[in-house]
């Protein structure tokens, strides 16, 4: 095996107060050893808006700007206006927002600040609900799941919004999904993201929730991979919304990644089965998209 | 209007600004369980009879730390470049590799690091002085005495080896043909084992009724004379046969020069394969007489598809009756037999098959059959409490305690077999005199390796190995996202042709770059190699590097996520006392 190249930089402190095992720090974690020291994150009301710290605390070193819920791709445009009225147009503004903040309350200052093309990477890390304000549902949470406002038989029968074609069809400049499973390929995409200087970018990442979806601490980054590894959050680049580029190709049938999962445990084999059907169209749209097959069969980690 | 003209003269004033950080917040208060680097066995260290702490020889092999790795062999086996080639690599039959792809080519790895340390001339020193010097006596230079000779020297004792022979190496010298171990390799092995200021007294033959002597002038006295007396057939004829390890020990003498027309090779364990295909090589056409079947054969299925490939042909199912001289040639009167079922003891039995019978005519014949201890030389078969049976070692306490070693005492009969009675009486001799009598179970129990009989040095003199977790790695505790198929590499070897031609050696030795990459697919089951996922993925950032990893607990929440991403199961979780 060869050992992952992580950078050694570290931007995260210990003693924040994320849940045990969460998905979203191991996320941030990676984004900042690839985006470096230059960088201002906007932070809207979501998980991060806790984890970055309560005042007068603050969890990573560097600067942080909190951000009403509606307003990260508005916040982040302002900051960057700033700054370079400020003369420091390398340094990178990062939005930072939830499922919440992205798919739901904040699409709209999103879909402004992408279609005005600003010089912002606009990062959602998903973890499909609300989860900090207790679990409820929102448009990226996946068809089949529980939450507390999806309950018992109610469980939510529609499905993810898919954000990345949201985005796709604004014609971005470069999206692309990363899971914190493969950092390898995650931090590539951050440095990719902040190198493609003057133009809106956006990062899907998908960041387990153990304390969300019902599933022991220890699997968070074992989901994130299997999520990966049955095609349901495939992992692949978008450039100037028509160039399409797959990293990889699922081997696994979707079971092996609901199967441990609190969330999903009500489902029948034929819930299981409607499952996967979804996510085999997907990946057959995904593929009549693509230029090439995959780039690769399965990424090693 | 006048909050808006504040605003833009200070407008740091009224935002807030954090300026302190986290870290101050002990968030390992919320842990419930607590994650801790436990190093475990691998299954490979846990069969090999020499207790070889394999996964990590492979892990400084890989990363070309090829002395390091020469050293870490060296403290458990004495005759890695011996081994490396005669080895029955029972370490690579319990390889978790092999549920994935192959398994690793540890006996190839330990021939390129065995032949890298006689070039180099790396050696181990001493590792201990013992408080009174100690002076044992060995009794047979084979691979089991020299071992004895070789580990109670790490352990700071002077020995005095008596040989019958005039060259060191028993069965290693006498046994082994020249196309598996070179004189060569083994002459600059056993050299290196005198290094340790052990000495061999040669054409020195002990009786039993010199022990008592011996006793009187020695602290100690292992005995490794080997199994002298040949099984005999009992058939009528039999003086026509030659016997197989006599005849071994000639050619490697060079009495034999060559040996022409069919040959009877009967037996099928692996001197009846030494035989058969030293045959190959004189020039005769030898014919395996197996009275059971090929998969009932002892020899090891590796041995029995290189004699195959070398032209040796096989007879399955028949026992010889007589044997007659008929001019040049002899005749085999052969009981032709049918499988009968499952002994007691798990073998396949057979039974005569009515009368048929067959005769085979040779020009001849030769025996392998086995050997057992002369009766003079058999271990005390009485109950006592001044005698312990320790599985490689039968050991007598006295003033000057005995241990009978070697093929006297051992199960099966191998070199790495031999090297593990050879350390066995060293710790427990050691042990005895150091410590006392009744101390050497316990004593022996540390140095285990993992629940079989292997015993590690290191472990005895309480080194990093002795607080490893006995408990073995099966592959389905291992993380195998991060492994992808890798085929195994093989050295060079003779075909079958060639092989044919002579007694030069059949193997090849891997290239550096071979060695790094074999040893590479290595899982390294258990142990520790720093590949840092465990740091990687903390979502605490609480896994420090330093010389090996260490866990920050004032931060560890105790999720264990560190425990599932570490590849090779070198972590555990347990529960935080309340």
């Amino acid at each position: 095996m060869r050992p992952l190249q992580v950078p050694e930089e570290e931007y995260l402190r210990r003693g924040h107060v994320g849940c045990a095992g969460c998905g979203a720090v191991i996320a941030m974690r990676f984004a900042l050893k690839a985006l470096g020291p230059d960088t201002v994150v906007v932070i809207p009301a979501c998980c991060w808006g806790v984890i970055a710290g309560a005042y007068p605390q603050s969890s990573l070193d560097v600067p942080i700007l909190h951000a009403a819920f509606a307003t990260a791709g508005a916040t982040a445009s302002g900051v960057r206006a700033a700054l370079d009225m400020r003369g420091e147009p390398d340094t990178t503004v990062m939005a930072w927002a939830g499922d919440g903040g992205t798919f739901d309350i904040g699409l709209q200052s999103l879909s402004g600040a992408v279609e005005r093309d600003e010089d912002i990477l606009y990062v959602c890390y998903d973890n499909e609900a609300y989860m900090n304000t207790g679990v409820q549902r929102s448009s990226s949470t996946p068809y089949g799941t529980r939450t507390t406002t999806t309950p018992r038989e109610g469980w939510k029968r529609t499905r993810k919004k898919n954000i990345m074609e949201t985005l796709a069809a604004h014609r971005i400049a470069y999206a692309a999904t990363a899971s914190i499973a493969y950092p390898e390929d995650m931090i590539r995409k951050f440095r990719k993201a902040r190198d493609l200087k003057g133009h809106a970018r956006f990062l899907h990442v998908f960041a387990s929730c153990p304390t969300g979806w019902g599933v022991p601490s220890e699997l968070t980054v074992k989901l994130a991979r299997l999520a990966v590894r049955t095609n349901v959050f495939p992992l692949y680049e978008v450039e100037n919304g028509v160039s399409y580029t797959l990293n990889t190709e699922g081997d696994l049938p979707v079971r092996a990644y609901l199967s441990p999962q609190g969330r999903f445990r009500h489902l029948s084999p034929e819930d299981i089965q409607d499952i996967q059907r979804m996510v085999d169209e997907d990946w057959r749209l995904l593929r009549a998209k693509a230029q090439g097959p995959p780039q690769r069969a399965r990424l090693m980690a | 209007m006048e909050i808006h003209t504040a605003l833009s003269k200070q407008p740091a004033v009224l935002l807030a600004c954090s300026t302190l950080s986290t870290d101050t917040n002990m968030t390992g208060t919320w842990r419930f369980v607590r994650p801790f680097h436990d190093e475990k066995t691998a299954p490979c260290g846990a069969a090999c009879p020499a207790g070889e702490d394999i996964a990590r020889i492979q892990m400084l092999t890989g990363r070309g730390a090829f002395r390091d790795a020469v050293e870490t062999i060296l403290l458990e086996n004495p005759f890695p470049a011996t081994c490396g080639r005669v080895c029955f690599q029972f370490c690579e039959g319990a390889c978790n590799r092999a549920s994935f792809d192959d398994p690793v080519g540890i006996r190839y790895v330990e021939r390129f690091l065995g032949d890298m340390a006689l070039a180099e001339g790396w050696a181990r020193v001493p590792l201990k002085e013992p408080e009174t010097p100690r002076k044992a006596a060995v009794i047979g230079a084979g691979p089991a005495g020299l071992s004895a000779a070789y580990f109670l020297g790490l352990l700071g004792w002077s020995c005095e080896v008596f040989e019958a022979a005039r060259e060191p190496g028993g069965l290693m010298r006498w046994g082994i043909p020249a196309y598996r171990l070179s004189k060569d390799v083994l002459q600059r092995e056993v050299a290196r084992i005198l290094r340790l200021g052990i000495v061999i007294k040669y054409g020195r033959t002990v009786r039993p009724q010199d022990l008592a002597r011996i006793r009187e002038e020695y602290d100690a006295v292992f005995v490794g004379c080997g199994l002298s007396r040949s099984i005999r057939l009992q058939i009528p004829g039999e003086d026509l046969a030659l016997e197989g390890l006599d005849f071994l020990g000639r050619i490697r003498r060079g009495e034999v020069d060559a040996v022409s027309g069919t040959a009877a090779v009967i037996g099928g364990g692996n001197t009846a394969m030494d035989v058969a295909r030293s045959l190959v090589r004189l020039g005769a056409e030898p014919i395996i007489v197996y009275r059971r079947r090929r998969e009932d054969m002892p020899a090891f299925e590796h041995e029995i598809i290189m004699a195959l490939e070398e032209g040796v042909r096989l007879m399955e199912l028949v026992s010889p009756l007589k044997a007659n001289r008929d001019g040049e040639d002899i005749i085999l009167t052969l009981q032709e037999m049918r499988p009968a079922g499952v002994g007691p003891d798990g073998r396949a039995r057979v039974a005569p098959d009515g009368e048929r019978r067959q005769s085979l005519r040779v020009r001849s014949l030769f025996t392998a059959l086995g050997s057992s201890a002369a009766p003079e030389w058999a271990p005390p078969a009485e109950q006592s409490q001044q005698l312990l049976r320790l599985g490689h070692i039968t050991i007598r306490n006295g003033p000057a305690p005995l241990v009978f070693g070697g093929d006297l005492t051992n199960e099966t009969q191998s070199v790495t077999d031999a090297v593990a009675s050879g350390k066995m009486a060293a710790l427990a001799l050691d042990t005895c005199l150091e410590e006392g009598w009744e101390r050497i179970i316990q004593s022996l129990g540390r140095a285990r390796v993992g629940p079989g009989p292997a015993l590690s040095m290191e472990s005895y003199l309480g080194g990093a190995r002795a607080d490893r977790n006995r408990t073995v790695v099966s592959f389905e505790q291992l993380n195998m996202d991060y492994f992808q198929p890798l085929q195994r590499i093989l050295p060079t070897i003779q075909s079958p042709e060639e092989r044919r031609a002579g007694f030069s050696e059949i193997e090849g030795v891997y290239k550096k770059e071979e060695a790094r990459a074999e040893a590479t697919r290595c899982f390294n089951c258990g142990i520790c190699n720093e590949c840092d996922n465990c740091r990687i993925f903390c979502p605490e950032v609480a896994v420090e590097a330093g010389s090996g990893r260490r866990i920050l607990l004032d931060y560890c929440k105790g999720c264990g996520i560190c425990v599932v991403e570490c590849p090779r199961n070198a972590l555990s979780l347990e529960e935080e006392a309340s």
